[in-house]
């Protein structure tokens, strides 16, 4: 399955990496490109999320599911795979959502503008360690590894780590939640 | 509470999240655990300069290599209460009082063992190695109806052919093809110099590995010296050659030795020890002593002296290009090219807390990775001596039997012939050596990092979904 996962990341790499360029470009721009552009990101996502999810299953059944856990790159390649997904699915959710007052105040561009550019290192990220994994290494893991990530570690946090996310993931939408309340 | 001061809020949390998880990743399951038979070093590569060099008798391997400070005690009897009690055997890690020899061990094949050209030193790790956490027990091999009568106590270094199953030690073939493998030059050569147990006599052990690691026929050059009866050594100093009966243990705990001094018991100023003499507390006498091999082990001489200076070890060893031992040393011909495999003991680490090179191939005359130098005379100018600069790396329990299985994705790669340089490096190799140890932990903390990981987006993005869309009220 190697090969026909390798031909089908083309699309959701390609989706998102437009999507990446959209946000960055409506996110500092109001013009009529910016707002066309932005027309069409939640149909770039959905298609980005469909091929996607088609990439991620081909890339499941390359080497059976003890195989792939067991190896370091394959894991962090599985992990930065299943984030990059469920990201900017989120995302495509999000926009569709809110719709074009996403782009009101400045702080929301700021914040979108952070949103596009973390959806494009994550994306990044996954392909350089998938890269590896196919046995074409590129020179972005030294960045990586300037950044703190060894990818030939696996990525994994300590218990501690865990409990703060655990408390980050129920304090994010509290926080959400008591503002609207107040509003 | 204001609008603006939430959004900030809850990307500043979310930021927190991806940044604390960067910076603490890798932290909290890796560790030493002496019970499993673990202990990871601080370093997991290590630097080796080599160069080699010919004539038409001779082959020669300097070796140059970083560390703290020489480790050159190992193996000592320590005058404790009335008793001598054994310090500095092969331990989990580094003795804790420093007493294990450095050494460095080099694999030697011709090509008869062509696995070995693409893989090195892990064709050798078999089922069962001792020190690994699943290393086979001292009453499994007693059981064993060859290696139980051989009164073997460990599995070490062996060939995957020489059992029928290479995923089980137990598989020995039988002896009449374990003959034929040999004579066929179905093993390793294995030069084995050490810092305690050969250096001070300036020569090197030589081994083999075929369906064991062996000693070449001959004379070793030590013996242990240790009476089970009496329970004392059966040599001490002479204190007429040496002026002194025994060391102090202030010295060799301290690790404080001098190569012109003496820190090992050799046969030339041993005698037969006094159990009367008034030993002192703290008298330490080595348990193994020193004496010129004889034979086919000890066809390797060191070259010169094998010293440490300015922080680092410099042993050059000899060889015979054609020994006269072609079933128990590689045969070496000017024009040909053979594969090495290096390692190195350091720090006061002993068994399979080695460094380990990837295979390199060595040409006498003919181009290969690692090119030997001729020379005439007796002795190479160095200078004029190309210098390779490699890598070597902490190994970890990586086995031939888990290499070849389902659970390695480059299993199908090493059926067909890849060599392990075509899709590794010896930092990566080192990093999976250690993952290996703690697999089940690590695979189980990456999936709740994976896991909280979706959830963290998820729930950001939710959380931001019901903000980002409102008008600001502030």
């Amino acid at each position: 399955m190697g090969p026909y996962h390798t031909m089908l990341i083309h699309f959701p790499i390609a989706f998102w990496v437009t999507a990446t360029v959209i946000i960055i470009v409506r996110a500092v721009s109001d013009g009529w490109l910016a707002q066309a552009f932005d027309r069409v990101l939640v149909p770039f996502l959905f298609l980005g999320m469909l091929s996607g999810i088609g990439a991620y299953v081909l890339g499941m059944m390359v080497w059976p599911p003890d195989t792939l856990q067991t190896s370091p790159l394959g894991r962090n390649h599985m992990m930065a795979a299943s984030w990059s997904l469920v990201y900017w699915t989120a995302l495509m959710f999000m926009r569709w959502r809110v719709g074009p007052s996403i782009w009101d105040s400045t702080l929301n561009r700021v914040i979108m503008l952070l949103l596009g550019g973390l959806g494009g290192l994550l994306l990044v990220i996954t392909a350089t360690i998938g890269g590896h994994l196919a046995g074409s290494a590129t020179y972005l893991t030294d960045l990586l590894r300037m950044i703190g990530w060894e990818v030939y570690a696996t990525f994994y946090v300590p218990n501690w780590m865990l409990l703060v996310l655990v408390i980050l993931i129920i304090a994010m939408p509290l926080v959400a939640l008591m503002s609207r309340r107040t509003a | 509470m204001p609008r603006t001061l939430s959004k900030l809020l809850i990307t500043a949390l979310f930021a927190a999240g991806l940044l604390l998880s960067l910076m603490t990743h890798g932290t909290g399951v890796i560790t030493h655990d002496p019970e499993r038979n673990i202990w990871i070093p601080d370093e997991l590569t290590m630097p080796l300069r080599l160069q080699v060099a010919y004539n038409d008798e001779d082959i020669l391997f300097r070796y140059r290599w970083p560390q703290d400070e020489p480790h050159l005690y190992l193996d000592v009897l320590r005058y404790s209460d009335g008793q001598w009690v054994r310090y500095g055997t092969s331990p989990v890690g580094p003795d804790p009082h420093g007493i294990y020899e450095d050494r460095v061990t080099m694999l030697v094949d011709d090509g008869s063992v062509p696995e070995f050209s693409r893989y090195g030193g892990y064709l050798t790790v078999g089922d069962g190695m001792r020190f690994f956490t699943n290393a086979a027990t001292r009453e499994e091999i007693a059981a064993h109806p060859v290696l139980g009568p051989e009164r073997r106590s460990d599995i070490r270094k062996h060939l995957p052919a020489t059992r029928s199953d290479p995923g089980d030690w137990r598989t020995l073939v039988d002896e009449d093809t374990l003959a034929a493998q040999r004579r066929a030059g179905y093993f390793l050569d294995l030069w084995h110099w050490r810092a305690h147990r050969s250096n001070p006599i300036d020569v090197s052990d030589d081994q083999f590995v075929a369906q064991y690691r062996f000693g070449d026929s001959g004379r070793g050059p030590y013996f242990t010296n240790w009476d089970g009866e009496t329970r004392q050594p059966r040599l001490m100093f002479d204190p007429d050659a040496v002026g002194k009966h025994a060391l102090r243990w202030e010295d060799v705990s301290h690790n404080i030795a001098d190569f012109d001094g003496i820190y090992y018991l050799a046969e030339d100023f041993a005698v037969p020890f006094d159990p009367d003499h008034a030993w002192q507390e703290g008298d330490v006498i080595p348990r193994r002593v020193l004496r010129e091999p004889a034979g086919s082990r000890g066809d390797i001489r060191v070259d010169g002296k094998g010293r440490f200076a300015d922080g680092q070890w410099d042993v050059t060893l000899r060889r015979a290009l054609d020994t006269g031992n072609p079933q128990e040393d590689k045969i070496m011909h000017d024009g040909g090219v053979y594969d090495v495999g290096i390692a190195v003991h350091r720090h006061g680490t002993g068994s399979r807390w080695h460094y380990v090179s990837m295979p390199y191939q060595v040409g006498l005359g003919r181009k290969a990775e690692i090119q030997a130098t001729r020379f005439e005379g007796d002795s190479p100018d160095w200078d004029q001596i190309a210098t390779y600069d490699i890598t070597l790396f902490y190994p970890g329990q990586v086995n031939w039997p888990r290499l070849n299985s389902e659970i390695h994705a480059g299993a199908e790669y090493i059926r067909q012939g890849v060599p392990v340089k075509f899709r590794h490096n010896e930092a990566q190799l080192a990093q999976y050596g250690v993952e290996i140890e703690f697999e089940q932990e690590i695979r189980r903390q990456w999936f709740l990092t994976l896991l909280l990981g979706v959830a963290l987006i998820i729930s950001f993005v939710m959380s931001a979904s019901l903000l980002l869309g409102r008008k600001e009220e502030d």
